[in-house]
């Protein structure tokens, strides 16, 4: 039970980041299915420092370098999509594909060169982190990181940012209406900018945060197994609003840690299902969710669109 | 007003646009125009589509900036780069389609770009609230601070945007078209409103095609055509007349010429027609019945918005009905396909060519055939008939005098609006349909595409056709016509004879003050 | 307005050039990689990518890695042909990648659960993947769902559900579904004599012929047919498709059912050669699908640009795999995912080569 709850938190709280950070790109109005490559890019930030840091470093250090670095690797990673997308008015399923394609194949071959670097022998693409991870842990026997209050926290502040200040509200009209936003001197393009690197930040972070959640090693040839996706689902499911969002990260988390440890429950066992239908559960909800409320979507009214000075 | 004191610098002029010329490609949209706006006043712009309006107010905005002239603010000149320096100037402007967010609030979408914040940029919503009342108080404007946008009336989202404008302290205030959405009451009040603010020391201008409603509330009128400024008259001594041959060109007579003609057998009738609305709950089009005949143009006339989108989309079967018989020469097609209709002899020239009217990425040709393109002629075994279709497309290009870039191979998005709608006319009246429903055909036409426009339908009457017509023009109702019927909230209200009627009579029935028992 | 079009201004130069320019660009990105990592043997390896079974010194090495790079090339572009058939009808099929896993599923159920013939299999194959497009279609046409994100959703559903349905006939010693070859051959595909022509190539398949003449089918189909223009006519405005009496939804339907059997063919058309084989732990999903994103756009969106476009990736990224042991194999999907990055630009790089003159834009914008 205990373990249930401990990967469900842990699951959680991964979507939780990536799919506010979607939040944000979509109320800018940009569409952000980059999200995949962002995490693994922001994993691969925190990875390298857990990896080049000296050893002996307090754990204080660690976390706060990782975090930073995830931060800072995932925002970097997101420019690719806001200058395509806002500059360029590219399409936005398609650069978000790229990303995805690209920050696996990168993060691959930037681990595998300096594995092979440091060691002829060693061409895997595996960053080791036995004793570095040991520093996001609140407790020593249980799997509660850090990295969960922190989301907590962000969670609150990503709610005040959106809906209680001037930038939220400047943000959410470029993503409903660009044109209104332009007509009283917000300039759209910086806006969708500033949502969708907040979003590179968030999804990087959820990227350190999925490879650190219960796991000591990271194989980068893997990326991040769809998680990215999820938590598309995620901010869907939460209808793009914030504790909705975390309600869902909740429920998906769920379902993701039942398809792990289901075999440790009697109950769950006798249902005879196999661990793939809990894996497959929160893509079944999310669709039935689209189909049911569609008509009456609250997605920003102009993701999506590219935004066109000249057109008004 | 304070402001105004202050900055009042001995200007009689509150703007003041001197020779401005503005050059695109292959056109001069503003060649040598002085538009001057003196401190509370009402100025009314008036011009036709394309006379160089809309760029003139994005020069004044920052959007484009001029090749030639300059731009005084109460006397001072000045260098608009973009809206934001509008803003500081103090002007500003309701948007013909208004620039307002639907899922926010009205206090939301007012204070939106100019949001009181504190020192940490949260906003204070109270203090902004606090104004918004007080300025909804002072002018007139009753709104709820806390409605979302989607939930009002439109008449309430005009009110937001002009308090979007009184929040900003705007001093100069410019209305674009702002009563072709609005119902006569609340174009009643809009006028009663813009007087208040002129009272209250605003300048205000007044774009607008409406001759009626220049003269009711303007003080003075500047008119441009074709890019080019015409000149400025007191409305005061001023007649309608005179305005309407300033606004284009000549004394118009937009009379069809068209012999009498006696209306044969009936070829659509309609019983009890009632079409759902897709806005609201209740139905757009109520229980409307009624004959057009062989060799006869019927005209539905009526203000924006009172059901005719619907009546169309009932008819033409874009929209199912929800009760109702249509019948089209004798044949019951109240459920029958959009496809069938069109077979049977329906032909649909719709209200907006760019939603409905054109495939506005496909060739000419290929726009040409949308109608027929299924025909044995233009269809073989699956195939397209590549050369039937460019043989055809050639011969209606050439017959109508449908103008583009590539001929047949021309993309539609390419060509100008006059010559979009003419390949739309062209499509449908060479189908020889028994009935031609023809929706709004002239919308943002020069004059020159209206009488060709108008003369095609005369001559598919003539030819002894059914000729359905649905228009927001009076002037068009009345030349154009055989017999009208004016529809008001969904409803037929009157039948009117256009030999007899007047527009007065025309207007008392579209704004919904009278009607007949039918 | 002129009428003649400037060499530059045709649409195939415009669509060659711009193309040439992306491969260009994710060629230099991946030599400038290669160059950090190694500077002394970068030359040889970027060569190494381009050169793919020419690197081989002999000729059956060079015959066996072409036979290879052809096997997997008919995939890619069955992939490609549904990404760009979905996206001339103005829906972005992101799904080809579930729709393909539903192929390989179906397919390898047909083959090895039910031990039908080959063509059976195929068909299977096909017509999940069909079921699966149509089902994001119908999803799109009558309840306004996003076909992106539905496609996306089922992405996933579908791959845990193949996961399922093929865990019954897993080869444990290996951790695979059966080999074909061994136990079911009646299910592989055949060779109709092609095997003889590359040294007897075991993966040379009927897939390869068919593959490209499935390709000209839908260049035909798009350009050529009635029911491409209505399908077209439906992408590019369904109102318009709508009033002039076209079945504006089924089309929509229509259109993701025949990119969806696209993309489910292709996986038979691989799967069916016993080249490759269903893993039993499959936790992403494959990238095929998204790489026919890639080809589909480097081909200019075009059924036969998709051909070679679909051979070059699946070249460079064969190559990739004889680099020298230094340089990691996955340089050759760095370079493919620089291209398709580069892809999402040309779009705008065209619009800019063509876009009307800006009055007629003005216009355009008054008279709505």
């Amino acid at each position: 039970m205990i373990l249930l709850i401990q990967y469900t938190l842990l699951f959680a709280s991964v979507l939780l980041l990536v799919a506010l950070g979607g939040c944000f790109s979509e109320h800018s109005g940009v569409i952000n299915i980059g999200l995949e490559g962002i995490m693994v890019f922001g994993a691969l930030g925190g990875a390298l420092v857990m990896r080049y840091l000296p050893g002996g470093t307090s754990a204080v250090v660690i976390v706060c370098l990782c975090v930073c670095a995830a931060m800072l690797a995932g925002m970097i990673y997101s420019l690719l999509l806001a200058v395509a997308a806002v500059n360029f008015k590219a399409d936005q399923t398609l650069v978000g594909t790229a990303m995805n394609l690209l920050g696996t194949a990168a993060a691959t071959v930037i681990v595998k060169a300096l594995n092979t670097a440091a060691n002829p022998d060693n061409p895997s693409a595996t960053i080791q982190y036995v004793n570095e991870r040991k520093a996001f842990l609140m407790f020593d026997n249980l799997e509660f990181s850090w990295l969960m209050p922190l989301t907590l926290v962000l969670l609150i502040l990503a709610y005040t940012v959106l809906y209680k200040t001037r930038f939220g509200l400047r943000l959410q009209a470029c993503g409903e209406h660009p044109q209104a936003a332009a007509s009283v001197g917000i300039n759209v393009y910086k806006m969708r900018y500033a949502g969708v690197m907040t979003s590179g930040l968030l999804g990087g972070l959820g990227g350190l945060a999925y490879i650190t959640a219960g796991v000591s090693e990271w194989k980068f040839e893997n990326g991040v197994a769809g998680f990215g996706f999820l938590a598309l689902a995620v901010m869907i499911f939460g209808g793009w609003k914030p504790f909705r969002i975390a309600l869902a990260a909740l429920l998906f988390g769920f379902f993701r840690s039942l398809s792990n440890v289901y075999t440790g429950f009697d109950i769950l066992n006798q249902l005879n299902l196999p661990g793939t239908v809990y894996n497959m559960m929160p893509y079944i909800i999310s669709l039935i969710v689209l189909i049911l409320f569609s008509k009456n979507s609250a997605a920003p009214k102009a993701e999506g669109i590219p935004y066109d000075q000249g057109s008004r | 007003m304070e402001n105004g004191q202050r900055e009042q610098g001995g200007s009689e002029y509150a703007v003041e646009m001197l020779h401005i010329t503005k050059r695109f490609p292959g056109i001069i949209a503003n060649d040598d125009i002085t538009l001057q706006l003196r401190k509370g006043e009402i100025h009314a712009l008036l011009g036709e589509n394309g006379a160089g309006k809309s760029t003139l107010m994005s020069v004044l905005f920052g959007l484009y900036q001029p090749e030639e002239g300059e731009i005084r603010i109460n006397g001072k000149k000045v260098h608009i780069n973009d809206p934001n320096d509008a803003n500081d100037l103090g002007i500003g402007m309701v948007h013909q389609h208004f620039k307002l967010v639907e899922c926010f609030t009205v206090l939301d979408n007012i204070i939106l770009g100019v949001e009181p914040v504190s020192k940490l940029g949260f906003l204070k919503k109270a203090e902004a609230r606090q104004r918004l009342i007080e300025l909804s108080r002072k002018y007139g404007l009753s709104v709820d601070p806390d409605a979302r946008i989607s939930d009002i009336t439109v008449g309430m989202q005009q009110r937001t945007e002009i308090l979007k404008m009184l929040y900003r302290e705007n001093d100069i205030l410019i209305f674009d078209e702002p009563t072709a959405v609005l119902t006569p009451q609340e174009i009643e009040e809009l006028m009663q409103i813009m007087k208040n603010l002129a009272a209250e020391g605003k300048s205000i201008l007044f774009i607008s095609h409406k001759l009626a409603e220049i003269m009711a509330v303007a003080d003075r009128c500047s008119v441009l055509r074709k890019g080019k400024y015409i000149g400025t008259v007191n409305t005061k001594d001023t007649t309608v007349d005179e305005l309407s041959a300033m606004m284009v060109g000549r004394n118009v007579n937009f009379h069809v010429e068209k012999e009498p003609r006696t209306p044969g057998k009936v070829i659509l009738k309609v019983e009890g027609m009632t079409v759902a609305s897709r806005m609201h709950k209740n139905n757009a089009v109520k229980n409307v019945s009624f004959e057009v005949r062989e060799g006869e143009i019927v005209c539905i006339a009526g203000i924006d918005g009172n059901g005719q989108t619907e009546f169309v989309y009932g008819l033409s079967g874009l929209e199912p009905l929800v009760s109702g018989k249509i019948t089209l020469g004798g044949k019951d097609v109240s459920k029958t396909a959009i496809r069938e209709r069109s077979i049977l002899g329906m032909s649909h020239i719709p209200e907006d060519r760019h939603k409905h009217g054109l495939v506005l990425d496909y060739t000419l040709e290929d726009n040409i055939v949308l109608q027929r393109y299924f025909e044995p002629d233009y269809t073989k075994a699956g195939f397209l008939r590549r050369k039937n279709i460019r043989s055809y497309a050639e011969k209606l290009i050439e017959q109508y005098d449908i103008r583009s870039g590539q001929g047949p191979a021309t993309i539609a998005r390419s060509m100008s609006g006059g010559n979009q709608q003419k390949a739309i006319v062209a499509r449908e009246i060479d189908k020889d349909p028994s009935l031609l429903i023809a929706v709004q055909p002239t919308r943002g036409l020069d004059v020159g595409a209206i009488e060709y426009i108008h003369k095609q339908l005369v001559a598919h009457r003539d030819a002894g056709k059914a000729v359905l017509l649905v228009s927001l023009e009076m002037d068009e109702v009345l030349d154009v016509s055989d017999r009208i019927l004016v529809m008001y909230e969904g409803e037929i209200v009157a039948e009117l004879d256009p030999k007899t009627t007047t527009p007065e009579e025309m207007g008392l029935y579209m704004a919904g003050a009278k009607r007949k028992e039918m | 307005m002129e009428k003649k079009i400037s060499f530059l201004k045709k649409p195939a130069v415009q669509t060659l050039i711009a193309s040439l320019l992306c491969i260009l660009l994710g060629l230099l990105v991946g030599f400038i990689v290669l160059l950090i990592i190694n500077p002394s043997g970068a030359w040889n390896a970027m060569s190494t990518i381009m050169r793919n079974f020419w690197s081989f010194s002999s000729a059956r090495g060079q015959i066996k890695n072409f036979g290879n790079t052809l096997a997997k090339t008919a995939p890619l572009l069955m992939c490609s042909l549904s990404v760009l058939f979905a996206y001339k009808v103005g829906l972005f099929n992101i799904g080809a990648a579930g729709q393909y896993v539903a192929g390989v599923g179906v397919g390898l159920y047909f083959a090895i659960g039910l031990q039908m013939p080959w063509w059976v299999s195929l068909i299977a194959g096909t017509l999940a993947g069909a079921l699966l497009g149509a089902l994001s279609g119908i999803l799109k046409a009558y309840r306004n769902v996003n076909e992106v994100i539905s496609c996306i959703m089922l992405n996933w559903i579908s791959l845990y559900l193949v996961n399922t349905l093929l865990a019954p006939y897993m080869d444990i010693t290996m951790s695979e579904t059966w080999s074909l070859k061994k136990f079911y051959p009646s299910a592989v595909l055949p060779s109709l004599g092609l095997e003889s022509l590359l040294n007897n190539h075991q993966y040379v398949t009927l897939a390869i012929p068919l593959a490209i003449l499935v390709a000209v089918a839908v260049w035909v189909l798009l350009s050529k047919t009635r029911l491409g223009y209505e399908l077209k006519a439906t992408g590019l405005n369904k109102n318009a498709a709508k009033y002039c009496g076209m079945r504006d939804r089924f089309n929509i339907v229509l259109t993701m059912a025949i990119a969806g059997a696209l993309a489910g063919m292709g996986a038979g058309m691989f799967y069916l050669t016993d080249m490759i084989k269903w893993p039993s732990t499959v936790t992403a999903v494959p990238a095929m699908g998204f790489n026919g994103i890639a080809a589909a756009f480097l081909g200019g969106l075009h059924p036969i640009g998709a051909v070679f476009s679909s051979f070059f990736i699946q070249h460079i990224t064969d190559g990739g795999s004889f680099m020298e042991k230094t340089y990691p194999s996955e340089i050759a999907g760095l370079i493919s995912s620089v291209i398709i990055y580069m892809c999402a630009f040309v779009l705008f790089f065209r619009q800019i080569m063509n876009r009307p003159k800006r009055h007629e834009k003005v216009k355009g914008g008054n008279i709505k």
